[in-house]
């Protein structure tokens, strides 16, 4: 039987899914650039986080402005520099190789600072635990879900409300148009990227708190960022949390019902069905990545 | 008997391939077993990659998924070859061959049909789907082993080292899959493909079968896969899922034909040979920081060459050649 328990530990997970893969969503839309290294900089994120608590004691739930502020950085400058200076000589598709680089890069230098063991990151609250009804959820659980709700719910006021948002969705829809408009497209793509990586770096965080972590796990961070996108609809928060949710739950529900190892071949094949029956997401519209 | 569009390129490039393979097969003569183990990774990569680039460089429908083919063909052949236990080594490797062949023919064309509606990053997406979902499924049925592994029997006859004779089996494997992607390319189908890569929407308009043409390419794709991928196996002697449904097999053939040319036969085949190389005999010393410089050249190589070495070459050759037109009005 189907228990709340395992519900509500797939919305945990699917909030986590959500969370690290609207950044991923937001590039491919805007500027139709695949990042594979998005997963890498997942990891940035939670190996930041961790060497901040490790080395300082600064609580992961502190650091997360801090992480996300370097990773905006960081994202910004990838895009100004490399990126844009691969899909101006080369194609779109070229980025992707370009990326794919880049996240063996970064998993391998990630691999010679921390070493390839798993890393974990404790706070002293990490074994309290709360109740409510049948459902028992640990402390740091629920940081993770709060941490993930809020940030995707200010993402989407951001880009609803704010002039940067507006403009980063008339970018979207219409390249060479808002460009006549006097938007500074360069830009504007960085600002973009940068809080793509942003959000990467702040679900890093999140991940740390709830998984134990290591190099090789940034191809899984990137592929579950695929099938979520894929689920949801391409470019937009709403579309990366309904895809998020979906997932996390399909993943504790078939671990519970059809046997442990099973999820992800069950993910797969939704993936698979999902992109036969409607390639768009089921949010999706008509931004460039899903046209 | 194949009806080539250009006879001359093609029986060209067969003659081409059979000088180049002639050539190679006498070099385990005089080559250190080492070296000799590098060659099968250079053809096995080689292989594989002109036979992904069948479906992927011709028509642009890139697969992520091409391990899908490498460790369903690798399975079947395996299952066949302990199902026939008791019988001689080469009946049952030469059945397994057949079946393997037949099963990812047979499993590509029951996909292809929904699959190749999708168009560019998604079909992409949806290999690598389906590559995954083969790779859990072989791992957690119990009857297909996937976990525990399977042997597979031993075909070297005596005499032999079993080093050489895998590279000349590769070898062999792979000329056949070189001419099966020569006769694709020069012939209707293979200019359907490359219109299709161009334009699919115009071609359809202008009476290209597209869909047929796909689904061709994408069967034939599979099941030259399936040839390499049962080889790799044999050589390996014992496989797990973990072992054949490798993500390497999924990114690598991309890689190939990027570094070379893509959309070309001979791309892939260089590119296979440079990156071998240099992951293999340049970086062999350098285990620790090996992936770091494989991104990092996979890096500069976009960003330095976009259109892969061939693109280089073609640049070059067409300003000579407007050179030329200069100094003679």
């Amino acid at each position: 039987m189907l228990s709340l328990q395992t519900l509500a530990d797939g919305l945990v997970l699917g909030g986590l899914f959500s969370l690290a893969a609207v950044g991923f969503s937001l590039l491919f839309g805007v500027l139709g650039v695949v990042n594979l290294s998005h997963g890498a900089f997942v990891l940035i994120g939670g190996y930041a986080a961790w060497s901040i608590w490790y080395f300082a004691g600064i609580d992961p739930l502190l650091a997360l402005p801090i992480v996300m502020a370097g990773m905006f950085v960081l994202g910004y400058v990838f895009q100004r520099t490399i990126i844009q200076w691969a899909t101006q000589r080369a194609s779109l598709l070229a980025s992707m190789l370009l990326t794919y680089g880049f996240a063996l890069m970064i998993r391998n230098a990630l691999v010679l600072i921390y070493s390839p063991d798993f890393k974990s990151i404790t706070p002293s609250y990490a074994f309290d635990a709360i109740t409510i009804g049948e459902i028992t959820l640990g402390l740091t659980r629920v940081a993770a879900l709060v941490v993930s709700v809020v940030l995707l719910g200010l993402l989407a006021a951001l880009l609803q409300w704010s002039s940067l948002g507006r403009v980063i969705r008339a970018t979207a829809q219409q390249e060479q148009a808002a460009a006549l408009c006097g938007v500074n497209i360069r830009h504007v793509f960085a600002m973009t990227a940068g809080l793509s990586a942003a959000f990467a770096g702040a679900a890093g965080v999140a991940i740390g708190l709830v998984l134990p972590f290591s190099p090789p796990d940034e191809t899984l961070w990137t592929v579950n960022a695929f099938v979520v996108v894929t689920l949801g609809g391409i470019g937009s928060p709403a579309g990366a949390l309904v895809g998020g949710l979906i997932l996390g739950i399909v993943n504790t529900t078939t671990a519970q019902l059809v046997g442990a190892a099973f999820p992800n071949a069950m993910m797969f094949l939704l993936l698979v069905l999902m992109l036969i029956a409607r390639p768009a997401g089921l949010l999706g519209h008509s931004f460039r990545g899903s046209r | 008997m194949i009806r080539f569009v250009a006879p001359r390129a093609a029986w060209t490039a067969i003659a081409l391939t059979v000088g180049g393979a002639l050539l190679l097969a006498l070099l385990p003569f005089v080559m250190a077993p080492y070296s000799i183990r590098v060659g099968q990774l250079f053809i096995l990569a080689a292989g594989l990659a002109v036979a992904w680039t069948i479906l992927g460089g011709f028509s642009g429908y890139w697969s992520f998924g091409n391990a899908a083919f490498v460790g369903t063909g690798a399975f079947a052949a395996a299952l066949t070859q302990v199902s026939m236990a008791g019988s001689s080594p080469v009946l049952a490797f030469t059945a397994s061959l057949i079946v393997a062949v037949a099963v990812n023919g047979a499993m590509a064309l029951a996909i292809a049909w929904p699959i190749l509606r999708l168009r560019g990053i998604y079909f992409a997406i949806a290999m690598l789907g389906v590559s995954q979902v083969c790779y859990e499924l072989v791992s957690n049925i119990d009857a297909l082993r996937g976990a525990i592994g399977l042997n597979l029997v031993d075909i070297v006859p005596r005499g032999v080292a079993p080093e050489r004779f895998y590279y000349w089996a590769l070898l062999i494997c792979a000329v056949i899959i070189t001419i099966a992607a020569i006769a694709v390319r020069y012939t209707k189908i293979g200019y359907g493909l490359i219109a299709i890569r161009e334009d699919e929407d115009t071609a359809r308009m202008l009476g290209v079968p597209t869909s047929r043409y796909k689904i061709q390419a994408f069967v034939i794709s599979a099941m030259l896969t399936a040839v390499m991928g049962v080889i790799y196996a044999q050589n390996l002697g014992y496989i797990t899922a973990n072992s054949v449904y490798r993500n390497e097999f999924n990114l690598n053939v991309i890689v190939y034909s990027l570094l070379g040319g893509m959309g070309t036969i001979i791309g892939p085949i260089i590119g296979a040979g440079l990156m071998t190389y240099v992951t293999q005999v340049l970086l062999g010393e350098l285990l620790d920081i090996h992936m770091f410089v494989t991104g990092l050249l996979l890096a500069i190589l976009v960003l330095a060459a976009p259109n892969g070495l061939l693109g280089i070459y073609d640049a070059w050759r067409l300003k000579a050649r407007r050179q030329l037109q200069e100094q003679s009005p």
